[in-house]
C-alpha cells in the first residue's frame, strides 16, 4: 500500500518537474513547421476564373475567417472594422482583427512559434524586413493582378520589395499612410496677428524671428514618448535631409551607405539645432526632451497662444484639445523647401500589410487592401491617408486631410520615414537615443552622430 | 532615585515618538503618488494637462480682476505706461507689481496681447467629474464620420467582459499551483524517497529561470496541441511559472510544523493522505493564504503571459490589456489610466483584505506546547 503510494507520489512529482523543465528548456534541435511559407499550401491559381477578390465577391469564400493583428487599438480599431465591414458583408469573409499595444514584442514570439496570424499590419517596414529575411512572409506578387500594381505609384512597390532567402519579393501591400511634412498653426490667432504662411525656408526663419520679437516662442516642440523618446526629432532630421541633399543621398542614408558623421547629416542636425534654440522653442531647449509629444501642441490652443508652430504627422490632430475645428482653430502649411534644387519632397510613414499564411481567402483580403475601397470609411473618419490611385480626394472627411493628400500627390518626391527603414537597432534605438541625449545637452553633436554610426549592425 | 526611571520613561516615549514620526513620514511619502492619481482620476482631461493635482487644495494664485486691450498706438518697443505703472514689454510680460499688491501683466504677444490686472487670491480648483470612471466602466463612445457624411456612434467595449476574463484566468491560475505545490511540499518535507534532495534543489533552481525564455517553446507546443488561445493554456502556463516559488515557500512552512503532531497521527494509524488533508492543510492556511495573495496579484497584473497565450481579441482579453488599450493607439487618452488604475485595484484589494486575517491568525499558536 505505502510503497505504491510513494511511487505514485514520486511519479506525479516527476511529472510536475518534467513539465516545468519542458516549459523552461529550449529545444534548439527541433525545427518548427514553417507555417508561413509559400510551399505549405499551394493554391490553385489558374483553376477558376477571375482574381481572388472577384471570386470573393462572387461568394466563393463565404464563411471563412482571416485573422489579423496590428498595433492600432481603440478608436483606430473601430475605424478599421468599419472600413472593412462592407467587404465582410459582401463576401462573407470574417476579418478578425486583434490589436495590441505590445505589437512588436508579441509578433516576434508568435511568428517564431509558428502561430502567426494570416495578415499582419506593420507600421515599420524595418521589422517586417527581419521576417522576410527569415523567409516567413508570402510574396504577394505571385497572385496580385496587374490592376493592383497599377493602383499605386511605383515608389510604394519599391518600398515593399525586400530580400528573402528565395530572392527579392514583394513583402506586402500598403493600405494607408501618414504624411509628416506639414507644420500646424493656430489659424484664427495667426490671421488675427497678421502673420503670413511662409513659402520658403527664409520666410520660415523670418516668421520665427518675428514671433520671437513679438514676445512669444514660435515653436512647440516635444519629443518625449516613453521608451520611444526621441522619435519626433528623427522626423525633423529626415525632413531636413530631404530638403538639403539629394534623394539619392537620403536613400543611401537610410540603408547605411551614407554615415551619420557625413557632412550632409551634420549639416541637417546643425540646421535643426539653430531652430531648436532657447529663443525659438516654448519652454526652452531643455523642455524639448521632457515634453510629451502629444502634449506639445496644446499651448498652441491657449488663448492667446503660447507657441505658434508645430511640425508633426497628420495623426497629431487626435491630440488636439476637444472641440477645436479644422480650418478655423487650426490649419497647416507645407514645411518649406530649404534648398530649392531638391524640389518639394514629402515625408510619409505608413502601414504595410504582410501575409503569413497562404489561403485563397487571405489572398482575396490582400487584394482588397490594394483598392481604395478598403480605406474609404477610414478616410471619411479621419486620421489616415490613402496611397491608392483610385481613392478620390472627395472621400476625405475634412478639408485639412484632403489638403494634405493633395499636397502629397503634387509633391516632387515621396520618401518613407527614414528611421522606420533603418535597422531596428538604429531606427528604433540609437537614433532616438542620440537625438534625445544631444538635445538634452548630455553629449555634443559629433559624439551623438558617431554613436549612431557605431550602433549600425554589420 | 526616583528621577532615573522617569527620564528613562520620557526617553523611551521620545524614542517611540521619533520612530512613529519617521514611519508616518514614510507612509505619507509612499502614498502621495497614489493620492495624486486618485485626485487626478476625478479631474477633467484639460485640467490634468494644464495644472497639477495639488491645485485642488486651497492655494494662493494670481487671479484676473480686470482685462483690457492695450491702446493700438502704444509703442510696444519702448517703455510704456499702463494702469499707473511703467515698464518695457518684457517687464510687463513678467508682471509688474503695483504698491497696492495688484499685478499688471501683459498676456500674449505684442500683437494680440491683453492687459490683465491681477490680484493674489485663495483658489481651490474643485471642478470634479466622474467622466473618466464612466468611460472606463461603460466603455468609450466613438463618434465617427462615415463616407455618406453622417456620423455614427460606436460603443467601445466596457470593462465587465475583461473583468470576467481576468477572473477566469486568475482564480484557477491561483488554485491549481497551490494545490500541486502543497502536495509537493508535503512530500519533500515528510516523505522519504530516493532523489528527494536533488529534485528539491532542481525545483529551487528553477526559481531563477526567467519566464520570457519559455514563451516561444511553450507556444510552439500549444500550437501543436491546438491549445493556444484557450484559458487552459494560460492556466497551465501560470501554474508552471508559479510552481517553483510555491513549492519552495510551502516547503519552508510545512517542514517547520512540529514533528510531534505528525508522529502521533502516524501512531494512530493515519495515512499520508489523511495527515495531509486533516493536519497539514488546516495548519498551513497562513502560508497558503499568503502565497495565494502573491500568485493572485501576479496573475491579475500579468500582461505578457496572457497576451502571448490567449491574445488580445475582445472576447478573451484580460483586464490589463483593456487598460493598456484604453489610452488609445498613440496614448492620446492617457488621462483615463488614472480611473482605470483605481478600478483595477479594487479586486486585488478585496482579495488582500479578505485573506489578510490569516496572516494574523496563526492557527498554530498555542496548539502544541513543548
Amino acid at each position: 500500500m505505502k510503497t505504491k503510494r510513494y511511487i505514485l507520489l514520486s511519479l506525479s512529482l516527476l511529472l510536475v518537474f518534467a513539465f516545468a523543465l519542458t516549459a523552461c528548456g529550449q529545444k534548439p534541435t527541433e525545427e518548427t513547421k514553417p507555417a508561413a511559407t509559400e510551399e505549405t499550401k499551394p493554391v490553385e491559381t489558374e483553376a477558376t476564373a477571375g482574381t481572388f477578390l472577384e471570386r470573393a465577391y462572387a461568394g466563393e469564400f463565404k464563411g471563412t475567417a482571416v485573422t489579423m493583428t496590428g498595433p492600432f487599438t481603440d478608436e483606430d480599431a473601430v475605424k478599421f472594422d468599419n472600413s472593412v465591414k462592407a467587404f465582410e458583408d459582401a463576401t462573407g469573409i470574417d476579418i478578425q482583427y486583434e490589436g495590441t499595444k505590445e505589437f512588436e514584442a508579441t509578433i516576434s514570439v508568435r511568428v517564431e512559434a509558428g502561430d502567426a496570424p494570416d495578415i499582419v499590419d506593420f507600421p515599420q517596414p524595418g521589422l517586417l524586413k527581419t521576417f522576410v529575411n527569415q523567409g516567413k512572409v508570402v510574396d504577394v506578387s505571385t497572385f496580385l493582378p496587374q490592376s493592383s500594381f497599377d493602383n499605386y505609384n511605383q515608389s510604394w512597390w519599391d518600398m515593399a520589395t525586400m530580400d528573402s532567402p528565395t530572392g527579392s519579393i514583394v513583402a506586402g501591400v500598403w493600405q494607408r499612410f501618414n504624411a509628416k511634412s506639414q507644420v500646424w498653426y493656430p489659424k484664427d490667432d495667426f490671421d488675427a496677428a497678421g502673420y503670413q504662411v511662409p513659402e520658403t525656408w527664409d520666410d520660415l526663419v523670418a516668421l520665427s524671428d518675428q514671433i520671437a520679437a513679438d514676445g512669444d516662442k514660435p515653436w512647440c516642440v516635444g519629443i518625449e514618448s516613453g521608451a520611444a523618446t526621441g522619435w519626433p526629432a528623427t522626423d525633423w532630421m529626415e525632413d531636413i535631409m530631404l530638403r538639403t541633399t539629394s534623394l539619392d543621398n537620403y536613400d543611401k542614408w537610410t540603408t547605411g551607405d551614407l554615415p551619420f558623421s557625413s557632412p550632409e547629416v551634420k549639416n541637417a542636425l546643425s540646421l535643426l539645432t539653430t531652430l531648436w534654440d532657447d529663443k525659438y522653442v516654448y519652454g526652452g531647449r531643455e523642455a524639448i526632451v521632457t515634453t510629451f509629444f502629444g502634449d506639445a501642441p496644446t499651448p498652441m490652443f491657449d488663448e492667446p497662444p503660447k507657441c505658434w508652430l508645430h511640425k508633426q504627422g497628420n495623426f497629431i490632430t487626435s491630440f488636439f484639445p476637444a472641440g477645436v475645428q479644422a480650418g478655423v482653430d487650426y490649419d497647416f502649411f507645407y514645411f518649406p523647401p530649404i534648398d530649392t534644387q531638391y524640389g518639394k519632397p514629402y515625408l510619409v510613414a505608413g502601414d504595410i500589410m504582410a501575409m503569413f499564411n497562404d489561403r485563397p481567402e487571405v489572398r482575396a483580403v490582400m487584394e482588397f487592401f490594394t483598392t481604395g475601397a478598403s480605406v474609404k470609411e477610414w478616410l471619411a473618419a479621419g486620421g489616415a491617408l490613402s496611397p491608392h490611385k483610385d481613392a478620390s480626394l472627395d472621400w476625405y472627411g475634412d478639408d485639412v486631410e484632403r489638403g494634405i493628400a493633395a499636397l502629397v500627390a503634387q509633391s516632387t518626391a515621396v520618401r518613407f520615414d527614414g528611421s522606420d527603414l533603418m535597422p531596428g537597432e538604429v531606427g528604433a534605438g540609437s537614433f532616438w537615443k542620440a537625438m534625445t541625449d544631444y538635445f538634452s545637452g548630455s553629449i555634443d553633436m559629433d559624439t551623438a552622430l558617431s554613436e549612431i554610426d557605431a550602433s549600425w549592425p554589420h | 532615585m526616583s528621577k532615573k526611571p522617569k527620564s528613562a520613561k520620557t526617553k523611551s516615549k521620545l524614542g517611540s515618538l521619533l520612530v512613529n514620526g519617521i514611519l508616518l513620514l514614510i507612509v505619507l511619502l509612499w502614498t502621495i503618488p497614489t493620492i495624486g492619481v486618485f485626485v487626478s482620476s476625478f479631474r477633467d482631461p484639460f485640467d490634468i494637462q494644464t495644472s497639477g493635482w495639488w491645485s485642488v487644495f486651497p492655494h494662493k494664485e494670481w487671479v484676473k480682476i480686470d482685462e483690457f486691450k492695450p491702446a493700438d498706438d502704444l509703442d510696444r518697443d519702448s517703455v510704456m505706461k499702463i494702469a499707473g505703472v511703467s515698464g518695457t514689454f518684457a517687464e510687463f510680460r513678467a508682471g509688474i507689481l503695483k504698491p497696492d499688491g495688484e499685478k499688471v501683466t501683459w498676456v500674449g504677444n505684442k500683437r494680440l496681447g491683453m492687459i490683465q490686472i491681477q490680484e493674489k487670491k485663495w483658489v481651490t480648483r474643485t471642478k470634479f467629474t466622474l467622466d473618466n470612471y464612466d468611460k472606463v466602466l461603460s466603455g468609450k463612445k466613438y463618434v465617427i464620420k462615415t463616407s455618406s457624411g453622417a456620423t455614427k456612434e460606436f460603443q467601445g467595449d466596457n470593462f465587465s467582459g475583461a473583468l470576467l476574463n481576468s477572473l477566469t484566468v486568475a482564480i484557477p491560475a491561483t488554485v491549481i499551483p497551490i494545490l500541486i505545490a502543497a502536495f509537493a511540499a508535503y512530500g519533500f518535507a515528510w516523505m522519504q524517497f530516493p532523489g528527494r534532495r536533488i529534485l528539491f534543489v532542481l525545483i529551487v533552481a528553477l526559481l531563477v529561470v526567467p519566464l520570457q525564455v519559455a514563451l516561444v517553446p511553450i507556444l510552439k507546443d500549444y500550437v501543436k496541441l491546438d491549445l493556444n488561445g484557450t484559458f487552459l493554456a494560460v492556466w497551465l502556463a501560470h501554474t508552471g511559472f508559479g510552481l517553483p516559488l510555491a513549492t519552495y515557500l510551502l516547503f519552508n512552512y510545512i517542514s517547520g510544523l512540529p514533528r510531534d503532531i505528525l508522529e502521533s497521527a502516524f501512531i494512530d494509524g493515519a495515512s499520508h493522505f489523511t495527515i495531509f488533508m486533516r493536519l497539514i492543510l488546516p495548519l498551513s492556511v497562513p502560508a497558503l493564504a499568503s502565497f495565494a495573495i502573491f500568485q493572485f496579484l501576479w496573475v491579475w497584473n500579468d500582461y505578457l503571459v496572457a497576451l502571448v497565450f490567449i491574445g488580445a481579441k475582445p472576447d478573451v482579453q484580460v483586464f490589463t490589456m483593456r487598460l493598456a488599450e484604453i489610452v488609445g493607439s498613440r496614448g492620446n487618452d492617457w488621462h483615463l489610466l488614472t480611473a482605470g488604475a483605481f478600478v483595477s485595484m479594487v479586486l486585488p484589494l478585496i482579495v488582500f483584505f479578505s485573506l489578510q486575517r490569516y496572516f494574523v491568525r496563526g492557527l498554530l499558536a498555542g496548539s502544541v506546547k513543548g
